[in-house]
């Protein structure tokens, strides 16, 4: 057999049904019956809803949903503001899109021709847009009862002033981060059923996170988690965009269980751009003090996130800013650091976490900084990094805001990535070049911090705090492994990376090992896909599983080969001791098929595990990457160019590493569109000016560069196979990245660029604006 | 509103469906005919998940309405495999794990294929100009590239034997 355990870079299980067009997501499924559900939505940003007239009874507004309770997604931070978003917006509306009435008939068209001809009067109010002027005493309040628009201040205090007399070197930094929508491929959608045998409600939905949703619609419902069984099938994508709480779902599950029909409601791409959640948004202001080595002394920072008009269900409107505050110093060693951060509260939609989170934002930031502080003492930027970076010797290391950094060497990752690209043919090539066109280098170093459990989330106080992760673990009569996970796989390849890490353990081949997951009814409680979790707490939780199992079988092993238990091994599909062994499938065989060839002294609980799992530390693995890349500069049209774009990144220990490079690729892209082309504007009435793939920009093919990747392996000392969470970082590097080397590339012309994403129109626009100055 | 009828050749064979004058062929292949591999991933054009090949020819089937299908020729994601045998692009694709979600991938593996079809031998810049109109959010493209060349060589290796 070849190599299918942890390790081996084998195809996934779950590809053959993608690639024939037989995988199944919610818009595929039809049941008899169903109805189809279009909203009405406001086309307002801030308004308070005088009267609703409907003329039909297949339009319902929350006055017609009784008992529905708001969302509401608390933080225990001190101080946070609790918002409570009605399903169906009563009183007011606070974000255009936003459902005021949802209508029901037997096709969408028909649907959305219900929704047009319910007429709502308005009073319109001024919007609260931006996020730096919210909580002016002239903006009115988004939440009447609050006194002013912020959910949540925090504020991280250090001494900055002995820095400060110490700094030979300040630089000031003020930066933003366009606001984004994720947009995986497929968007929001749900089919909800009301199964009158089991009284329960059945809901299908493009969801990360099964077993939140339920606990969602059960307090949104007032129904008994027992009347509610949610199951994600094939999933496309979600980045963050599948770990809420929709006000959709609450209401086609309502709708369901009241009419006794299923109902479907499946967002299109213009619900997703212009209504639902957004993420990111960002604003800094920061001043570092440096001495003349260049040895960062002390870091101060004032930073604004856009939180939107709502606090998110599960993970509520403070993460973001308030993990900006923790996450700003990213790999770095500082004497002192400052940071005081609230979230705004505006009329947008809400934010919720996009992959990498803060860190996008935050890393962009903080190497900003690193390349200022370079620029200011001639020092190269990377060397620059070396001479502050967390030395390897260090680890593990705590960081000046009590990060535990796992394992690691932060400096030989950034050196290897430095000659991945040849520094000196690039400076050599940038004396050259007098034209309008010109060459840039750009390097970022972070780190990331995944599977961060019970002990961090519980000090959020959000309304999700992940505990021991389950799963459970169940040999068949032929001697095949079901394996049962409450997280949800939706492009991770958890499917094959979970049975490889089975394989590991048991050696029952891998096409004998079913991985279930995504569904509430057959799987344990799970906080679900998010995080980079599921490879650390997923895939503890398998092997841990899967070695009682082991224990198990090694029992009746031991009976069948008339051996003491204490002298056999579980391992490669067989029971062994000595020469002598017998298959695990013939041990299933016996168990289930011929019990009388056993004593009643074996284990009664039989061939079924389900086991717990926690790391031995649980503030998270590390894992880190250092991005660099070329680009050109075209100063004629600000068109940007990647080059050459290189990363070395240490995951730990790879479960399968031809997975792992697609996650980092993927991120990269990702990135790359963070960097150069995602951007979800306002208008000053609260007005998104992108409601189609055509406005909202996504990187394609053209755009995406063919990235080299390098693998560094330092096992993290905490999880189970000394593997680190990896989802997010290739989304992580690459705006702090591009933009240090565009901003090299525009340095002849004493402009630096500071506001993501860096459009051809903005790089224009400095240009424009130095040569007026220069005038 | 009456219906029209349609009479067509999909993956082969025979189909015929009714439909409102109004309904897209995407809505006609998922709703009418249950060939759901065809994806809705942005209704305007821009992402190319509901890629389909008519008479030769790579369009957005979200484009183009089910009325005009009448008498074409349409090839379909579950149109590309020899029964149970892979088309080398879809067994490229898995080798190579260039697809993740899997939601984008029956459209790139259409318009892959038409690719091929009209160019045996792409370059990689061909390649990646063909596949512009095809938006994935997963994979960064990178292991799609190399898994259709890869198919390229297979292909012209199989028709050179």
């Amino acid at each position: 057999m070849t190599h299918q355990g942890i390790g081996a870079s084998v195809p996934r299980k779950e590809d053959d049904r993608y690639l024939r067009g037989k995988g199944e997501f919610v818009a595929d499924i039809r049941l008899a019956g169903m109805r189809e559900l279009a909203f009405v939505r406001s086309p307002l940003a801030h308004a308070r809803i005088r009267a609703i007239r409907k003329n039909s009874d297949a339009v319902f507004t929350m006055d017609d949903l009784g008992g529905v309770a708001p969302m509401v997604a608390i933080s225990g931070l001190p101080g946070f503001r609790v918002s409570e978003q009605p399903v169906l917006a009563t009183g007011k509306v606070r974000h255009v899109g936003e459902p005021i009435a949802a209508c029901l008939a037997d096709s969408r068209a028909e649907a959305e021709d219900l929704a047009a001809a319910v007429e709502v009067d308005f009073e319109e109010l001024t919007a609260v847009v931006d996020m730096l002027r919210a909580r002016d005493p002239d903006q009115p309040l988004v939440h009447e009862h609050w006194p002013d628009n912020a959910f949540l201040d925090t504020f991280v205090d250090g001494d900055i002033d002995t820095a400060r007399a110490a700094a030979s070197v300040v630089v000031k930094r003020r930066l933003r981060t366009a606001r984004q929508c994720m947009s995986p491929m497929e968007g929001r959608g749900v089919v909800a059923v009301w199964d009158r045998r089991l009284e329960q409600l059945l809901v299908y939905t493009a969801t990360q996170m099964p077993h939140i949703v339920r606990n969602g619609l059960a307090e949104c419902l007032g129904l008994d988690q027992g009347r509610i069984r949610v199951v994600a099938p094939d999933v496309g994508g979600g980045f963050g965009y599948k770990g809420i709480l929709l006000a959709e779902e609450v209401v086609a599950c309502w709708l369901a269980r009241r009419l006794g029909h299923p109902v479907r409601w499946i967002e299109d791409r213009r619900e997703q751009l212009t209504g639902n959640a957004n993420c990111r948004e960002h604003h800094y202001d920061l001043t570092a003090y440096a001495d003349a080595e260049g040895h960062l002394l002390a870091l101060d920072c004032n930073a604004v996130v856009d939180a939107g008009a709502y606090s998110i269900y599960p993970f509520s409107a403070c993460l973001e800013a308030a993990q900006v505050a923790s996450i700003l110093p990213g790999p770095y060693v500082m004497q002192a650091y400052r940071c005081r951060t609230y979230s705004a509260c505006t009329n947008k939609p809400p934010i919720l976490p996009y992959r990498g989170v803060a860190r996008a934002g935050v890393c962009f930031a903080m190497e900003t900084v690193m390349d200022a502080i370079a620029h200011e003492t001639g020092i190269e930027p990377h060397e620059v990094r070396l001479r502050n970076l967390v030395p390897a010797e260090a680890m593990p290391f705590d960081n000046i805001t009590a990060k535990h950094f796992d394992s690691g060497d932060y400096p030989e990752c950034l050196r290897r990535v430095v000659d991945a690209i040849d520094v000196p043919a690039v400076r050599a090539r940038q004396k050259a070049e007098t034209g309008p066109v010109r060459t840039g280098l750009g390097v970022s170093i972070f780190c990331e911090q995944a599977a961060h459990g019970t002990s961090v989330y519980a000090g959020w106080g959000i309304p999700m705090v992940p505990g021991f992760e389950q799963a459970t673990a169940r040999l068949t009569p032929d001697g095949g492994l079901e394996l049962r996970v409450g997280i949800q796989s939706h492009g991770q390849g958890l499917e094959t990376t979970l049975a490889q890490i089975a394989h590991s353990r048991l050696g029952v081949p891998l096409d004998k090992i079913m991985v279930v997951h995504g569904d509430t009814a057959t799987t344990p409680y799970s906080t679900g896909t998010w995080g980079s979790r599921c490879a650390v707490m997923a895939g503890g939780a398998v092997g841990r599983a899967c070695d009682e199992l082991a224990g198990r079988i090694a029992l009746i092993g031991a009976h069948l080969l008339q051996v003491s238990p204490d002298m056999v091994r579980v391992g490669g599909g067989v029971v062994s001791a000595e020469a002598r062994s017998v298959s695990i499938e013939e041990v299933g065989r016996t168990w289930y098929r011929r019990p009388q060839d056993l004593p009643d002294t074996v284990p009664p609980g039989g061939l079924e595990i389900t086991a717990g799992y926690k790391p031995v530390r649980d503030s998270g693995t590390f894992s880190y990457a250092a991005h660099a890349v070329v680009v050109s500069v075209d100063t004629d049209t600000g068109e940007v160019r990647i080059l050459n774009y290189a990363i070395v990144e240490d995951g730990g220990v790879l479960l399968n590493p031809m997975i792992v490079d697609g996650q980092v690729i993927g991120g990269v892209a990702q990135g790359v569109g963070t960097a150069l082309y995602e951007e979800m504007p306002y208008d000053p009435n609260g007005q998104p000016l992108a409601s189609t793939l055509a406005d909202y920009m996504l990187p394609g093919a053209t755009e995406v560069p063919d990235a080299w990747i390098g693998h560094m392996e330092t096992t993290s000392p905490y999880s189970m196979f000394g593997q680190k969470g990896i989802g997010e970082g290739g989304a992580i590097g690459p705006p702090a990245a591009i933009a240090n080397a565009i901003n090299d590339a525009l340095r002849p012309f004493g402009i630096a660029m500071t506001d993501l994403p860096i459009t051809p129109h903005r790089i224009l626009a400095a240009l424009l604006a130095a040569k007026g100055d220069a005038q | 509103m009456s219906k029209t009828h349609v009479t067509t050749t999909i993956n082969g064979e025979p189909a015929e469906f009714l439909c409102e004058p109004h309904m897209t062929l995407l809505d006609a292949l998922r709703d009418e005919l249950r060939l759901t591999g065809s994806k809705e991933g942005c209704g305007s054009g821009d992402c190319g998940a509901c890629s389909v090949i008519v008479d030769g020819r790579l369009v957005c089937s979200c484009l183009v309405l089910a009325v005009e299908a009448e008498g074409t020729t349409i090839t379909t994601i579950e149109g590309i495999a020899d029964g149970d045998e892979l088309h080398p692009l879809q067994r490229k694709f898995l080798e190579h794990a260039a697809l993740q979600c899997g939601f984008c991938t029956p459209g790139l593996l259409v318009a892959a294929k038409a690719l091929l079809d009209a160019n045996p031998n792409p370059t990689e810049t061909e390649a990646r100009y063909w596949l512009a109109g095809n938006l994935c959010r997963c994979t960064g493209y990178d292991k799609i590239i190399r898994a259709v060349m890869d198919a390229a060589a297979e292909i012209r290796e199989r028709q050179a034997a």
